[in-house]
């Protein structure tokens, strides 16, 4: 989604409570934005706004333009941008949240990632690791776009000759994992 | 100086511990000024050019007034003051006692060479087979375990570097002076007790000590080493703390009952340390952590050794101490992460040592050329902030220096590249927030250099030339790379090492950036009176800032030691009758100090008298061995005696050396010094020989050198040294808080101070500010410093008065007082101070006045404290700074402005934490700990927009009862931004209130923004340039409450100089005018640097202050008509000498 790069933002009515941002903007507020993390991001390349522009956003609160980027969504969590930050912040962390703040949303332009990461969970919940056959199936499956697996064709066959890929059955056993899901779920929900 | 009347211990010989230790002499205290290096000058002597002239410039601090007391030459290369001792290699190891009467111990290090003997030939240096990094030139070159710690030193004696000297005594058998003693029997009688249960590290130990020389045992446990200790006398043990049966710590207990002069040096596991730590407390020396290897352990016992055999601590009784430590630097492979590579990327520097490249004795004297290897720099980066402004690196400050040291550096690499250097400085906000810095950035980017605003991340390495490459993001968000030559980090500033030892042994606090805590609005007074911080030793400050802290805090030693009764008087000076010779015929008694024969061979004696006295006023000619020695000096007293000459010349070494010792000998023999004159032989005999070469190659041009200085002493006669009398009392103008406290000052040391104030009370802009940044109460300060002045006996107070003329010269001015009914009065007095301060700036941009929400700085803080402005019902608000300044007309900061707008903005939202505060600023010059708070405005959540000078906010008003709308450019977002706020803050900056004819009325100027021209912006920060009048706080430059209180103690300190005298006594140097020959075209009066000239009109002459003439020879230069003559330096003289050079 682009951005309207010309309207202007109205500082006067930033939401401090209201805002869904708020408490991740609580992370960044001592923000210089030296641009210390988009110099050290490797994949800000990639990446719609810099890490620096997505940060400012935050701190103004645009609670909407940050969730339309796809920024915090292509962080790999390398902790490059925390680890060097001069203020210290906790930059990865913050980016959790937003992705997670993103997860709840159902947001249209990261759909795809958002599926890709539900199906891989859902695939180590169920066998205690990853089933790649299952997880991408269902994923494929999701996605509901018939060309999408002719994309993953290639590398599938490539990962399938070196053997880290094997064709397998169906499988409902072994899923001892979940339960340790559960319960940090319900010991978050206590707390 | 008639008398000595206390006496004052200036820890530090740095920049400021200098101007303290001068300052303090002048005024005719004695000094032990001390310095832990083997050096005086500090980090400035490694510094060769400084901005804004891009030269150095260091000599204008020395003495003006009285210069004959000390030496008048290039201060990087030494100090020499008749009240001041220097002790090198020297530290503080003990303090007691009470303002007036502290008992000091100091510890001075063996250099292992005796400095009266050691000529500096450097013969030891070619033998020494030891090489270690090269400290002085920041370890970008190599030196021996035997070297000058500073090249261009005076007198420049060799030292040893116990820690990287193998005793080989190579250097010993090469010395042709015997000045070098380095006894192995020394380390021989030093006996060690190496204690360990395992006998491999206690073999180890004890082969590694006995190659060093040491006599070394072991003992397997603690009993064992007991039953050693009570055998035979150890001076050093070493033990494990992790033994079986009796462990270290308890065996440091016993073998202190058994020996308390032992010194025990534990050794510990990592795990252990504490356990160590702890042991220092009972009586350990120091620790070592396992596994160590022959590198640590042998400095440290090398150290120990050193150190036992100075302990014959120096006992100094003073009456108050100025501790000037300084600061370091930060070490970039201090931080664990160690981002930018330095010390694993080649061509990754720090600022130091890019100053070493710049210097012409560094190690590429002065070319521009990579240190590693060798290639023309062509491309220079300068990373900003490197451990400033980075809390992950412990460093919640600003290092205030850094921004400016760095566009020097970019301008001289400019400079001397001829042009064709890139220089880019990457930084997160340019702080040139000191007096003319702006200006000078300016010109800096009108010279091409680049600068961009970001922080890097990181340097690496380009495959494959390995040259230093940067990440970067611009400002449109753009990711680039670039690869430099060179990448300079400009590091901050830490506190010095030993500051927090220095601190426990004064039982002084450190504040919580790790620097010495000062009291609150003080900045140089400490918790334990008598004891005061000069410099940067308590903050972070520059060269000038550093200088005004310095003279702070002498002027507060001073006022201990006048308020103490300068209890420790020394011995008066009695005054000499001289000799009256000027109606005697020239008699001159020549004495050549043969050096050992290093100067003049016994052969050539002879040739040498035979030159000499072709001049038949040589009268004698004498040959001493050593002339610096006790025998040698008194051989030459008694030629003189015995002689009866009336010129002395003495050809010898350095004469600087000798300049101290010669007033001694001119009060010997009743002869006046300035009939005396030394010639340096060794130098020229060193340079054109060398310690090996032909010293025969210019026979002549040794006692060439002689006859010159001979045919010049001939003529010279004893100057009738004029003295002006002072008239011992001063004026301050001005009684804001800097005139106030210049007053006290003043006052305090027993002078009478009239303080004129034009409005009706006292206290300037203090009755306004409220509190400081740092939430101190300024109402308290008010009233307490009014009540103070008011009670003074010595100050008189006038206020509705001002002043409205005024003549005179340093000694003795006139100034007529008019107060506010009309009557008129005039006063004497010997100096002035100017302290007519400064208001806020007027301004009629974005739209001030049209609207009401639309407020100064001082209109806002006003507002709220007086209740015209409600903080619940700002809701909204903006601050823009930098209202009319860093621009021309205006283009400089008043640098109290972003912090005023930080205190507002605090205040604001802990009275309001709704409110939305945003703040638009081109740089924040939160410089200094002042970072701190704009850190605590980040987290508290005001939002800070920078703006660019070409897209100024802009401030719409509809109407008078709707809000103001203020749009802004985010740089980062590129997209405007729109407040509707409740109030919008200008910082307009700060206005100079000096009258420019007040000023012209005393002989002083003003710079291009009004402000008062100083002498010289680092070195002479509080002068003008007219001697007797001086400046402080506002009048001067943009500065806050405490560094106008600094800059007013600084002033009084400048006069008092002045007013401790009851005549100004003139240098011996000095020009004169021969009326007859005078045609008063005026052009030596323009030509004067110090104003000491003017045109009489009444006498119609022109008259030469005499204390205020400096001796440059201007006015001899630009006369027409031979009228200038300079005393001393006459056209006899100088003709007799051209005669001798040319025969």
């Amino acid at each position: 989604m682009a951005l309207a790069e010309d309207t202007a933002i109205d500082l006067s009515s930033m939401p401090e409570a209201a805002s869904a941002l708020a408490d991740i903007r609580a992370m960044v507020q001592p923000c210089i934005q030296c641009g210390t993390c988009t110099g050290s991001c490797p994949n800000e390349f990639a990446m719609d706004l810099t890490p620096r522009h997505m940060w400012r956003l935050v701190l103004l609160g645009r609670t909407e333009d940050v969730l339309a980027s796809r920024t915090f969504s292509l962080c790999s969590a390398c902790y490059m941008c925390t680890l060097r930050c001069p203020r210290g912040l906790p930059l990865t962390e913050a980016i959790g949240r937003l992705k997670q703040l993103a997860a709840r949303r159902h947001l249209s332009h990261l759909r795809s990632g958002d599926l890709f990461y539900r199906n891989f969970i859902a695939s180590v919940r169920r066998h205690g690791r990853v089933r790649e056959m299952e997880f991408m199936g269902l994923y494929f499956a999701q996605m509901m776009n018939p060309w999408l697996p002719l994309r993953y064709a290639d590398m599938g066959m490539r990962l399938m000759r070196r053997g880290k890929v094997t064709l397998q059955l169906p499988s409902r056993g072994g899923g001892g994992l979940n339960r340790l899901f559960e319960k940090v779920a319900e010991m978050e929900n206590r707390s | 100086m008639k008398k000595k009347i206390g006496k004052a211990l200036v820890v530090g010989a740095g920049i400021a511990g200098i101007r303290s230790a001068l300052d303090l002499a002048e005024t005719g205290y004695g000094v032990v000024l001390i310095d832990k290096a083997e050096h005086i000058g500090g980090v400035l002597s490694q510094l060769d050019y400084q901005f804004p002239t891009n030269h150095c410039g260091m000599c204008r601090m020395l003495p003006l007034v009285e210069r004959d007391a000390g030496s008048q030459f290039c201060l990087r290369k030494g100090l020499f003051h008749e009240n001041i001792e220097i002790l090198l290699g020297t530290r503080v190891t003990a303090v007691s006692g009470e303002p007036g009467r502290f008992s000091v111990s100091l510890r001075t290090r063996p250099t292992h060479v005796d400095p009266q003997r050691c000529t500096g030939c450097g013969a030891c240096v070619s033998v020494c087979p030891v090489e270690v990094p090269d400290a002085f030139n920041a370890g970008l070159g190599r030196r021996k375990a035997i070297y000058l710690p500073v090249p261009h030193q005076v007198p420049n004696a060799y030292v040893i570097d116990p820690a990287a000297c193998t005793r080989c005594g190579a250097c010993v058998e090469a010395c042709p002076c015997g000045a070098i003693t380095l006894s192995t029997a020394e380390r021989r009688d030093f006996r060690i007790l190496v204690v360990d249960d395992e006998a491999i590290v206690r073999q180890s130990l004890q082969s590694w000590l006995e190659d060093e020389g040491f006599a070394v045992d072991g003992a397997a446990s603690g009993p064992e080493a007991l039953e050693a200790l009570e055998k035979t006398e150890y001076q050093l043990m070493l033990s494990d703390i992790k033994m079986a049966g009796m462990d270290g710590v308890e065996l440091l207990t016993q073998a202190k009952a058994l020996r308390p002069d032992l010194a025990v040096v534990l050794m510990t596991a990592y795990a252990t340390v504490e356990t160590a730590v702890a042991a220092m407390k009972i009586g350990a020396l120091d620790y070592l952590v396992k596994p160590f290897d022959p590198d640590t352990l042998v400095p440290m016992v090398a150290r120990v050794h050193e150190e036992l055999l100075a302990a014959k601590d120096r006992q100094v009784e003073v009456g108050a101490i100025v501790l000037a430590g300084g600061t370091d630097y930060f070490d970039p492979r201090q931080e664990a992460a160690n981002p930018y590579g330095y010390g694993r990327i080649a061509g990754v520097v720090t600022s130091l040592e890019f100053e070493r490249i710049l210097s012409g004795c560094g190690p590429s004297a002065g070319r521009l050329t990579r240190p590693h290897d060798g290639r023309p720099i062509r491309k220079i980066a300068w990373l900003q902030c490197v451990g400033s402004r980075d809390i992950q690196c412990g460093a919640d400050f600003c290092s205030s220096i850094c921004c400016m040291y760095a566009v020097k550096e970019a301008m001289l690499a400019k400079e001397r590249g001829g042009g064709d250097v890139e220089a880019a400085i990457f930084y997160m906000d340019m702080r040139c927030f000191g007096k003319s810095f702006q200006r000078y950035r300016d010109w800096a980017e009108a010279e091409g250099v680049r600068f961009e605003r970001g922080r890097i991340h990181s340097v690496t390495p380009v495959f494959p030339s390995g040259d230093p490459a940067l990440r970067f993001v611009a400002l449109d968000g753009t990711v680039r790379e670039e690869s430099f030559d060179l990448v300079v980090l400009a590091v901050g500033q830490r506190p010095a090492r030993g500051t927090a030892e220095l601190a426990q042994m004064a039982d002084l606090p450190l504040n919580p950036w790790g620097f010495l805590a000062t009291s609150p609005l003080s900045a140089v007074r400490t918790e334990r009176p008598g004891i005061v911080a000069g410099g940067s030793f308590a903050g972070l400050r520059d060269i000038g800032e550093s200088v005004i802290f310095a003279s702070a805090a002498s002027s507060e030693a001073a006022r201990v030691l006048h308020g103490t009764g300068g209890s420790l008087a020394a011995a008066e000076n009695e005054t000499t009758e001289f000799r009256d010779v000027s109606r005697q015929l020239p008699r001159l008694l020549v004495a050549v100090c043969t050096c050992g024969g290093h100067i003049l061979p016994q052969g050539d004696r002879p040739q040498w008298i035979q030159r000499l006295k072709r001049n038949p006023a040589v009268q004698e000619m004498i040959f001493i061995e050593r002339v610096c020695t006790a025998e040698g000096w008194q051989a030459l007293a008694d030629a003189i005696t015995a002689h009866q000459p009336n010129r002395v010349l003495i050809g010898a070494c350095h004469p600087y050396v000798f300049i101290r010792r010669l007033r001694e000998l001119g009060r010997r023999t009743r002869l006046h010094p300035a009939l005396m004159d030394v010639v340096d032989l060794l130098g020229p005999r060193m340079a054109a020989s060398g310690v090996h070469g032909d010293p025969a190659r210019d026979s002549d041009d040794l006692p060439r050198r002689l006859a010159m200085a001979a045919a010049r002493l001939e003529k010279t006669c004893r100057p009738q040294v004029e003295a002006m009398p002072v008239r011992r009392q001063a004026l301050v103008v001005g009684g804001g808080i800097a005139g106030m406290t210049a007053a006290l000052a003043i006052a305090d040391c027993g002078y009478p101070v009239d303080l004129v104030e034009a409005g009706a009370q006292l206290g300037g802009n203090l009755r306004w500010i409220g509190q400081t940044l740092d939430g101190h109460d300024l109402n308290a300060l008010l009233e307490d410093t009014t009540a103070r002045a008011g009670k003074h006996p010595k100050i008189t107070i006038h206020t509705n008065t001002r002043v409205r003329g005024a003549f005179g010269e340093v000694g003795h001015f006139y100034s007529t007082l008019e107060a506010g009914d009309g009557a008129v009065q005039t006063l004497e007095h010997g100096v002035v101070v100017l302290a007519t301060g400064g208001g806020e700036a007027v301004t009629t941009a974005y739209g001030f006045g049209s609207h009401p929400a639309i407020v100064t700085q001082k209109g806002f803080q006003t507002g709220l404290a007086e209740g015209r402005l409600d903080p619940s019902a700002l809701n909204t608000v903006v601050m823009i700074q930098c209202v009319g300044s860093r621009e021309e007309p205006r283009n400089f900061c008043s640098r109290v402005c972003c912090p005023t707008t930080i205190k507002q903005a605090l205040a604001l939202k802990k009275e309001n934490p709704e409110a939305t505060v945003v703040v638009l600023y081109r740089d924040m010059m939160t410089y200094g700990f002042a970072e701190t708070y704009f850190t605590q405005a980040r987290r508290a959540g005001v939002v800070f927009v920078a703006y660019r000078p070409e897209d100024k906010p802009k401030v719409a008003v509809t109407g008078p009862d709707l809000p103001v709308t203020v749009t802004v450019t985010d740089p980062v977002l590129g997209r405007p931004l729109t407040v509707e706020a409740d109030a919008v803050v200008l910082a307009t900056g700060i206005a100079p209130g000096l009258p420019a004819d007040l000023a012209a009325a005393y002989g002083a100027t003003l710079d291009p923004d009004g402000f008062l021209a100083e002498a010289e912006s680092k070195w002479r920060p509080v002068d003008s340039l007219h001697e007797g009048v001086f400046a402080c706080g506002l009048a001067l430059g943009p500065r806050n409450v405490e560094e106008s209180i600094a800059t007013g103690g600084a002033a009084a300190q400048r006069a008092l100089r002045i007013l401790e005298r009851e005549y100004l006594p003139a240098a011996h140097l000095t020009a004169v005018v021969r009326h007859s020959l005078c045609a008063r075209c005026g052009r030596c009066i323009e030509a004067c640097p110090y104003e000491a000239r003017r045109l009489d009109e009444e006498l119609d002459k022109v008259l030469v202050n005499p204390a205020m003439c400096q001796g440059c020879g201007a006015c001899e230069a630009v006369c027409p008509n031979g009228a200038a003559v300079l005393n001393g330096l006459s056209m006899p003289q100088m003709f007799g000498l051209l005669d001798q050079a040319l025969a």
